[in-house]
């Protein structure tokens, strides 16, 4: 066996021994499509053999065609983009509270005994708990969905940044001591740096937290965006539009959690350059 | 060159802890000449890293005096350089941006910063792993970047704290060399707190022999041999064997 496949130990070589690497590389990813060609096909079977009915399950086929058709009219983008707004403006305003309230508790044990316990109790209340009192407060509008989704990415964003501070190693502290840096030098050059894997998995998380969120919210109370485009598919009987939608949520999270892991490998070179 | 360009008087440390306090360093007094390398020897838990603490100015003294180049010290300092245990570089940057950043609040221009990092860099033997990550390094060759971090502020005194502590037997006796000759090179006044009987001898002019609870300074015992030493000197050998002696009998 070639000595240059043992790497990882999971995957030894063991299972593609004889395909150079990248063949080898393919076909350890096309295993994950395995699962879901696998359901596609169980889903087409089951409205062939009419094992459901058509009205309530429709044909891959169909979706793909309806995908394509909303596609093109601009529907499903105007619908999307609208969705993808709302999360962007949302996000960035639950971000910025949160880095900074995450900082700010993180860097102060005063500010931490004010906030932290008033904090973690809000958290305990599920976003969507959340829809009713605010509805009451700000009507059904865009700011309902920023308001929801900054919320939903303000709790992860807080703790992961809240809890990252707090981890980082006194000793690095101290080297900023003995060079005499300021607090700007200190977040810039040590702490940010120091909190940064932990800032972006409460990043990820809160996006992801964030995503949902909004769908839920445009399920509820709202005249556009993919989540009303569920709604209307099945005010309709639309099963196929439905789907569609479903569809694009799922790859828009997806999207959204790989594009956040991407930067995050760039930003931290030196993590991978062990020997 | 002055006797007491260092001088410790009377130093005192106390902390608070649950039930009272704990009485780590009493009466600890001392002078350092200009130029002196002076190794602090003791076991574990005697007050050695204390005392650093002290000397660089993360600790403040619940006692006595401590003075350099006549002015007394309080705080931290670029004109007191330290080196730790753990070489505390910093992950996210690479070897010289770790060295760079001990310049952040110097006074000089960028491009002096650049050069002096790399004149720095080039007197522990490492130009080549300039733009090299803290995690492609060895233990020893991160250590000698510590040096380099330490020394590159030029300070009035270099501090370490058991430096090569963590090091195999090999690679310390490498960095010890290195020490000596880096130390004769610069002509700077040296305190290095080791637990290693061998590397104080081996390294300072002068040998602190310290006692614990509290941390007091045992004796102080002359090393009458001139720089640069050969490890197996005779005279080294016998003054090891006293030293220990004198831990047997405590
Ligand atoms: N910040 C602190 N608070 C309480 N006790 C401390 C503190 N720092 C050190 N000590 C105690 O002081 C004693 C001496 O510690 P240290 O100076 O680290 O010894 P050494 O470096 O010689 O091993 C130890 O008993 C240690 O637990
Ligand atoms: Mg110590």
């Amino acid at each position: 066996m070639n000595t240059t496949l043992v790497r990882s130990p999971l995957f030894a070589g063991r299972r593609w021994p004889n395909l150079v690497p990248p063949l080898r590389w393919l076909a350890l990813k096309s295993c994950a499509l395995l699962l879901p060609a696998a359901l596609l096909l169980l889903w087409h079977t089951a409205v062939v053999r009419q094992w459901v009915s058509a009205q309530i399950l429709p044909p891959p086929s169909l979706v793909l065609e309806t995908l394509l058709t909303l596609w093109h009219s601009g529907d499903l983008w105007f619908e999307l983009s609208i969705s993808l707004q709302r999360v962007l403006i949302g996000a960035a305003m639950g971000s910025v509270l949160g880095l900074l309230l995450g900082l700010s508790m993180g860097l102060s044990r005063r500010v931490e005994a004010y906030l932290l316990p008033l904090f973690q109790a809000i958290s305990q209340v599920p976003v969507l708990g959340w829809i009713p009192l605010l509805m009451m407060l700000v009507g059904i509008d865009e700011t309902l969905k920023y308001l929801v989704i900054a919320h939903a990415v303000l709790v992860p964003l807080t703790i992961n940044t809240f809890s990252g501070i707090r981890a980082i190693p006194p000793s690095y502290l101290e080297v900023a001591q003995v060079y005499r840096f300021n607090l700007a030098q200190r977040l810039r050059r040590v702490i940010l740096p120091a909190a940064l894997p932990s800032l972006f998995t409460g990043l990820r998380f809160a996006l992801t937290k964030g995503w949902i969120a909004l769908v839920t919210v445009e399920l509820l109370a709202s005249s556009e965006g993919l989540g009303y485009l569920m709604v209307d598919g099945r005010q309709m009987f639309q099963l196929d539009q439905v789907i569609v939608a479903m569809l694009m949520v799922g790859l828009v999270g997806l999207v959204l959690d790989k594009g956040l892991a991407l930067l995050e490998t760039r930003l931290q070179r030196w993590q991978r350059q062990a020997f | 060159m002055r006797s007491d360009f260092l001088s410790l008087r009377q130093v005192d440390k106390r902390f608070p802890v649950e039930d009272g306090e704990l009485h780590v360093l009493d009466d600890i007094s001392l002078n350092i000449r200009q130029g002196e390398f002076i190794s602090i020897v003791g076991g574990s838990g005697c007050g050695k890293s204390t005392l650093l603490r002290l000397l660089v100015g993360l600790e403040q003294a619940s006692g006595g005096s401590l003075q350099l180049d006549g002015a007394p010290i309080e705080g931290t300092d670029p004109e007191r350089g330290i080196v730790f245990q753990d070489h505390r570089l910093y992950p996210w940057l690479t070897v010289e941006d770790n060295v760079l950043l001990a310049l952040l609040n110097s006074p000089l221009s960028k491009a002096e910063r650049l050069q002096r990092v790399h004149e720095h860099l080039r007197l522990v033997g490492l130009e080549a792993f300039a733009r090299a990550w803290p995690a492609q390094l060895s233990g020893g060759m991160s250590q000698r970047v510590a040096i380099a971090r330490g020394l590159v502020n030029r300070p009035k005194i270099l501090l370490l704290d058991e430096p090569f502590g963590a090091l195999d037997a090999l690679t310390r006796a490498q960095l010890q060399e290195e020490l000596a000759r880096i130390w004769l090179a610069e002509g700077i006044t040296t305190v290095l707190v080791t637990h290693d009987v061998d590397e104080a001898v081996f390294l300072g002019d002068r040998v602190v022999v310290m006692q614990p609870r509290p941390g007091k300074i045992g004796r102080i015992v002359e090393v009458d041999l001139p720089h640069p030493r050969h490890r197996d000197h005779p005279r080294l050998h016998e003054l090891r064997s006293d030293i220990l002696r004198d831990f047997a009998r405590h």
